[in-house]
């Protein structure tokens, strides 16, 4: 059994250091801020809830599995809201995206 | 209102004790106090916060807290191909869009649940139009943004809380008041 839950902890890990590996990937594959926000998004997202399933699942205790919980919520509503600043901020103060970039409309 | 202080004063505790490294009467006494100062400094925000969800209203954001989770996952995925297979990697779009939500607690979960999906950033909300400035990765995603599923769970979400809060006001529950004002964003009432 702990074997087993070991395993899937290094599993977690290794998704979580792809997910992070791939997010850096993008900052230099991308083209403008914008876009690299989504990159580094991947890493935020998918990157940061594997590694905290990971450690999780080899926490000892309760009291440090609830701690993990409580930095993981903590981490996904600050996460998108600084995002949207950093957006945001690049809009008004005039940063350009891609040439290209379309604006379509619903 | 004194027992929403007094659940808030208890939610803060038992956030205080679950951070601290241990549990004795120390940090008993300094979260207590604490709590109590932090309530009593916020206490005009009391009104604006929305009343404590049902067990239906739990269900459905637990349902679309599921969908989110699933949507990023499935994003993630997209975002990688992206990333690693296109060339040129990207044709980034603007979506301009004005979803069927009018509450701002209904936007604020909105956004965020766009931002926290790789590939949609939230960039600009309109708070009087309601109209959603939204940066997406590829064009195709932007045409899945425009139906996704999750701005129909949290406007069924609202309408729920909606027709419960006015149901509320009906049958005169003043409490429900408060929580009508700061769904509807209504704060004439106050004074300061």
């Amino acid at each position: 059994m702990i074997r087993l839950i070991r395993f899937l902890a290094n599993l977690c890990f290794a998704g979580s250091f792809l997910a992070f590996a791939l997010g850096t990937l993008g900052l230099f594959r991308l083209p403008d801020p914008y876009t690299r926000l989504h990159g580094v998004g991947m890493g935020d997202t998918l990157g940061v809830g594997l590694a905290g399933l990971g450690l999780f699942l080899l926490s000892p205790t309760w009291a440090l599995r609830i701690k993990l919980v409580i930095v993981l919520v903590l981490f996904w509503t600050i996460n998108p809201t600084m995002t949207h600043l950093v957006a945001k901020a690049g809009l008004i103060h005039g940063v350009y995206p891609v040439e290209g970039t379309k604006v379509i409309k619903e | 209102m004194r027992k929403r202080s007094l659940l808030l004063c208890a939610l803060l505790v038992a956030f205080w004790l679950a951070v601290s490294a241990e549990v004795d009467m120390q940090h008993l006494l300094v979260g207590a106090v604490l709590a109590i100062l932090t309530v009593w400094f916020w206490q005009d925000l009391g009104p604006r916060l929305p009343r404590l969800l049902s067990a239906g209203e739990l269900l459905l954001l637990g349902h679309c807290l599921l969908t989110l989770v699933r949507f990023i996952i499935q994003s993630n995925i997209a975002v990688a191909k992206t990333i690693l297979l296109s060339s040129p990697p990207v044709g980034p779009v603007f979506a301009v869009m004005r979803p069927p939500i009018e509450s701002n607690w209904g936007r604020v979960l909105l956004a965020n649940c766009i931002t926290i999906t790789p590939g949609t950033v939230t960039v600009d909300i309109d708070p009087k139009t309601g109209q959603f400035i939204v940066h997406v990765l590829t064009g195709e995603a932007a045409a899945e943004l425009f139906n996704w599923q999750i701005i129909r769970e949290i406007s069924h979400l609202e309408s729920w809380k909606r027709r419960r809060t006015e149901h509320a006001m009906a049958t005169g529950r003043s409490h429900d008041t408060d929580s009508f004002r700061a769904l509807t964003g209504d704060h004439r009432s106050d004074s300061h």
